[in-house]
């Protein structure tokens, strides 16, 4: 691609448009254009014959009308002086007696991103919005958005509104779903576009007949229904989650629905088009978290044929995993047997590890394909299946035996980093079942000096410590020396600093440490590891048919913040949000994030009240509850302010760290509109909090489970810091 | 919803881009490129790729990748079905969608694009009024062009965009009359080692070119309805008579289109037409391996079985092959591995059969695995599932009808593991 010697083109260029014989002819100056906007689409800057190419838009041939268009929106917001120029040919052009010649100069002119040009268009748009042709009526609404893009997104034109409002009305049906668009993007701030009842309705018959009697929901299902048919599987899962989002309070419901949309579901993932596929694949995933049986009879259906690409094949792997039962289990880890040998590492490392997954259900069958892995002496799969066995000993205690006897000899197989720390863990916690442990730990230990990788130097301390404590006379020489290497010769920190500690340790006496380290075991039924509890539909309903299913829902998060888009004021941002959450320890976790949900009290987030309104309401309610709760030392405002916008209490104002008195303003309010608004103080010197809590509307009820919810939050920041 | 697209080609080259709501840097697509080597194959690249700004959705067609850029949160289907569409309208509009016609035709790209979406929302996407916007370049019309000056312009617009019907334009005519259908089944199957059926399935469309005057109301039956268990529909379609009577009632668009696509798939019903016996190995320390694959046909319907192709993609310690094929002609690519060997069509006196020895590279070990067999054939005058059309009705209109059905059977994903 010419990049360089872009000079004399637009310099040859820039004479052949000036051309007047060329000028005459009428196909010698479109071809040169044509030449301009090839350039141009090859990254070329063409920006040196803007105002050659303003003057060739003067014209009647509408294919160069739409070249120059086109050239102009992409070179406006470098030459906006030149620009201006154009926008009285525009203008012109937008009372073309010609629909497409006025859609065009509208679209084009609300494409120029100019600073200024809103005074220019707004008129157009306004005309073009009660234009006779729907064409131009498409294009002007869309218009409108782009229009209030360039105001910078500030303040929302109430007459432009209610004009699109009213075009909800319009025949043709692209005006109607663009103008939703469009009100949407200029009403984003203010949560979209309103839709009401007449609205509604009127949407709703737009989609074919008339529903017999309003407010039904069964109705509004069965007008919609052919839409779970349709061959489009962009419109079938939109339906869906339509469905999913009305039938909120009607489980059953959501439940025939995704019975309904299985067989449309199934046949996107075996479309042609394979980016299809995964998207739906990933939406079978996230249904299978809440009906993990649903998908169980079609599980063929997620078999991998070898031609099909990597992603597709990961995604069908794990539906695999998610929807294997009773029945198929034997089927399934069959054919997850299979591509454990596949030539693409990746593919056959993630089928093992589901293989390990499924483990934890049917540990048997699993542990011995595992076994059978093992004597194949691969190094990838090897590391792969020590690394799952690690998981399994963990998770179910009782393979621990069949683990044990399967592992000896696979050391030589294992190269990579997680693997080795993998095989040191097992070695130093299963000891008992292989007999061979301090030789294999032996060769490692003597090994530590080339040894690149410090986690794995820290799990050979560990290990090898532990070992110590069962094996005695077979480990303390190893032991010594290696600690005496970790301390003497260690360059890593984190490793010298755990040698330290572990020495010191030993200091103590023999005793000391086995209490320490041999302490019982965490239960792994606690919690932490172990499968996620099915989810209710309603948990996730609203990110159907989104991006969150193919990537999560915090990576759009961190998207949003900067882009800037989180328009709403004081509100932290979410990686911080998440943070606050995993403060909130586990126990106290599960109160504080069910009271939300409760019926009796539902705070709605984002309420945003100003710290005048804050002032005069708090001056004008008496103070409803007053309490006293233990508190001790300083107070971390930021941690206290996220815990606190976790369950949608927002902070209003806060005195300074160390400031004494302390105090803090709180607001809140349940979905019902009653509004709780507190202070907490905290005296100097005393180790007490007093919280005041006022309540717009007295209902002692809701009273007592807010400050049950404060207390809570206050109480579990308070733990954290004694 | 869709900021900016950027077509790219197999060698990395940006040709093409094309912004909606404001220009995004090129250099977006250097996640992209990041992708995609560390995919290693082009077809391993995700749809979906996330950057620190931006989602970028891409799909790969015909060894392009369309990238759309995207900056606010939107149904990723939406736009999948988005970009197919374009491709599927530049493949309508210039026969093939392929960098070189994208090349030619620029200006007419640039023309589909900006008709197609306006602020990142489609505008028209059916390829009925695109083409009455703006008219498919043919010889013969760049030939009167570049004459007259003319252009491919529509100098009015497009009626249909004010009909009822969005998918029909208004006062179409022809001299010859005609409706045709293609039943076209595809069978995606997994087949394993005995030669039982892991897995099938019948994936099926009827396609319909539909050429008639006016507005005529049609109605398609079939012989053995029930078989379609699990159907999507064109929305001209009426579903409630669908749901009733079994019947496909509609008024079709002017041209190609796809009335329905369905799925068989109870594992019972479907036959497997072809039947192939392999033996493959690879002995331990050795620097050679034998080959030997036959194909036979199996419940073909009393058929012939023709355009058969098996590709298999050879273990990577497989250096070269030495075959002889009854029939046919074979290639090794000793670079990818891939052994094609284009068979022809099976006559059953004789079998078409492939045997040889295989060169391994010395001193590897023995591949793991025996390579799968991916197999192509076709059927004309068939669908395999059985399904019939029973009769083509026509209403609203005065004229009498050509009317045609074809059946055609293919196979679709049809792997045989060995």
């Amino acid at each position: 691609m010419p990049y360089f010697g872009s000079e004399d083109v637009v310099k040859e260029l820039k004479k052949a448009l000036c051309n007047p014989h060329i000028q005459a002819d009428r196909l010698r100056y479109r071809n040169v254009i044509q030449r301009v906007i090839r350039h141009m689409t090859q990254g070329l800057d063409m920006s040196g014959v803007f105002m050659e190419m303003v003057k060739a838009s003067a014209t009647v041939d509408i294919v160069q009308k739409k070249l120059v268009y086109l050239y102009m929106c992409t070179y406006a917001p470098l030459k906006p002086d030149l620009a201006l120029l154009a926008i009285n040919t525009l203008c012109k052009d937008c009372s073309d007696p010609n629909p497409m010649v006025r859609g065009l100069a509208l679209r084009s002119m609300c494409s120029l991103r100019l600073p200024g040009v809103q005074e220019y268009i707004q008129q157009p748009i306004l005309s073009g919005l009660r234009d006779k042709a729907s064409y131009v009526r498409r294009v002007a609404v869309l218009g409108c958005a782009k229009m209030h893009n360039l105001h910078g997104d500030s303040e929302v034109d109430g007459a432009l509104v209610h004009e699109l409002y009213s075009l909800l009305r319009d025949q043709d049906p692209i005006v109607v779903v663009n103008c939703l668009r469009s009100l949407e993007e200029i009403l984003k701030h203010e949560g979209g576009v309103v839709i009401n009842k007449p609205i509604a309705h009127h949407l709703l018959n737009r989609f074919g007949c008339l529903i017999p009697n309003e407010e039904e929901l069964f109705d509004i299902l069965n007008l919609l229904d052919s839409f779970l048919k349709s061959s489009s599987p962009g419109v079938v899962i939109g339906a869906t989650k339509l469905f999913l989002i009305l039938a909120k309070k009607f489980p059953h419901v959501q439940t025939d629905v995704l019975v309904r949309v299985k067989g449309p579901l199934l046949a996107a993932c075996s479309s042609e088009s394979r980016e299809l596929c995964f998207v739906a694949l990933c939406h079978v995933r996230q249904i299978l978290h809440s009906l993990p049986g649903h998908f169980s009879s079609h599980y063929k259906k997620f078999f991998c044929s070898y031609w099909e690409p990597h992603y597709i094949k990961l995604q069908k792997v794990e539906v695999l995993c998610e929807l294997v039962n009773d029945e198929n289990v034997q089927q399934v880890l069959e054919e997850l047997r299979g591509y454990c040998t596949d030539v693409s590492v990746d593919f056959a490392q993630a089928s093992i590890f589901a293989i390990g997954n499924i483990a934890r259900t049917y540990t048997d069958q699993c542990v011995q394909i595992l076994t059978e892995l093992l004597g194949l002496r691969q190094e990838h799969i090897t590391t792969v299946v020590v690394q799952t066995f690690r998981d399994l000993v963990w998770l179910c205690p009782q393979c621990t035996e069949a683990v044990c006897q399967a592992l000896p000899g696979c050391e030589e197989n294992i190269q990579d980093n997680e693997g080795r720390q993998a095989l040191i863990w097992i070695l130093g916690n299963h000891e008992e079942g292989i007999p061979n442990a301090p030789y294999v730990l032996e060769d490692f230990a003597e090994n530590a000096k080339s040894e690149t990788f410090p986690a794995v130097k820290m799990e050979l301390l560990t290990a090898l410590l532990r070992l110590f404590l069962s094996r005695p006379a077979e480990c303390q020489d190893m032991l010594g020396r290696l600690l005496y290497y970790c301390i003497e010769e260690e360059k890593d920190m984190a490793v010298r600093d755990r040698g330290l500690f572990y020495y010191r340790l030993l200091l103590l006496g023999i005793d000391d440490v086995k209490r320490i380290l041999c302490s019982p075991k965490s239960d792994p039924s606690l919690g932490l590891l172990e499968d996620q509890p099915e989810r209710p539909v309603n948990s996730w309903a609203s990110d159907f048919n989104t991006l969150v299913p193919v990537y999560g829902k915090a990576h759009w998060a961190t998207i949003f913040k900067h882009q800037g888009t989180d328009h709403c004021g004081p509100e932290l941002p979410h990686t911080n949000f998440s943070y606050a959450r995993q403060l909130i320890s586990e126990e106290n976790k599960e109160r504080v994030q069910e009271l939300p949900d409760s019926e009796a009290l539902m705070l709605i987030p984002n309420c945003q009240f100003t710290a005048e309104y804050f002032e005069k309401t708090w001056l004008s309610l008496e103070v409803a509850h007053q309490q006293i709760l233990p508190w001790q030392g300083e107070v971390h405002p930021d941690t206290l302010q996220m815990a606190l916008q976790v369950v949608n209490i927002q902070t209003i104002a806060m005195s300074r760290v160390g400031a004494q008195p302390w105090k803090a303003y709180l607001s809140a309010q349940d979905a019902t509109g009653c509004l709780f608004l507190t202070e907490l103080l905290l005296e100097p010197g005393n180790s007490k909090m007093q919280i005041s809590v006022k309540q717009s509307e007295t209902r002692t009820e809701i009273l007592s489970r807010f400050i049950s919810v404060l207390e809570t939050v206050i109480g579990t920041i308070g733990d954290m810091k004694s | 919803m869709i900021h900016s697209l950027f077509l790219i080609n197999c060698s990395g080259d940006i040709f093409l881009e094309k912004h909606w709501k404001s220009v995004v840097s090129q250099s977006v697509c250097d996640y992209f490129f990041e992708a995609q080597e560390k995919a290693a194959d082009v077809e391993n690249v995700p749809p979906v790729i996330s950057t620190p700004h931006h989602y970028l959705i891409s799909i790969y067609r015909d060894k392009l990748f369309f990238v759309s850029v995207i900056q606010t949160e939107v149904p990723p289907l939406f736009v999948i079905e988005f970009l197919h569409r374009v491709a599927d309208t530049f493949q309508d509009y210039f026969g093939e969608c392929s960098e070189a016609a994208i090349k030619d035709n620029v200006v007419i790209v640039y023309e589909l694009l900006e008709e197609m979406l306006d602020n990142g929302f489609p505008l028209a996407t059916e390829s009925n009024i695109l083409k009455e916007l703006i008219k498919p370049p043919t010889i013969l019309r760049s030939v009167v062009n570049s004459i007259t000056g003319s252009s491919n312009v529509g100098d009015t617009l497009p009626t249909g965009q004010l009909s009822n019907i969005p998918w029909r334009r208004a006062g179409v005519k022809y001299t010859n009359n005609e409706a045709y259908f293609d039943v076209v089944e595809e069978i995606d199957a997994i087949i394993d080692k005995s030669g039982s059926t892991v897995f099938a399935e019948i994936q099926g469309v009827i396609d319909a070119c539909i050429k008639l005057s006016g507005m005529p109301d049609l109605s398609l039956s079939f012989m053995n309805p029930r078989l379609l268990d699990d159907v999507s529909f064109h929305p001209c379609i009426r579903f409630k008579r669908w749901e009733s009577e079994r019947v496909l009632s509609f008024i079709p668009p002017d041209g190609n289109f796809r009335l329905i696509s369905y799925r068989v798939s109870s594992q019972n019903l479907v036959a497997i037409p072809v039947y192939v016996k392999h033996s493959i190995s690879f002995k331990e320390n050795s620097s050679c391996g034998r080959f030997d694959i036959t194909i036979g046909p199996k419940q073909n319907m009393g058929k012939t079985i023709e355009g058969i192709t098996v590709t298999v993609h050879m273990p990577k310690v497989v250096l070269n092959m030495n075959l002889t094929p009854t029939q046919g002609s074979y290639t090794f690519d000793p670079v990818t591995k891939i052994l094609t060997w284009d068979v022809g069509k099976i006559t059953p006196q004789k079998l078409p059969s492939l045997k040889g020895l295989v060169n391994l590279q010395s001193g590897a070990p023995k591949p793991e695995e025996n390579p799968s067999l991916n197999i192509q054939f076709k059927i004309q005058q068939l669908a395999i599932s059985g399904l019939k059309v029973n009769r083509l009705d026509m209403y609203g209109e005065k004229y009498k009808p050509f009317k045609g059905v074809k059946y055609v059977t293919k196979a679709g994903k049809f792997q045989v593991r060995t």
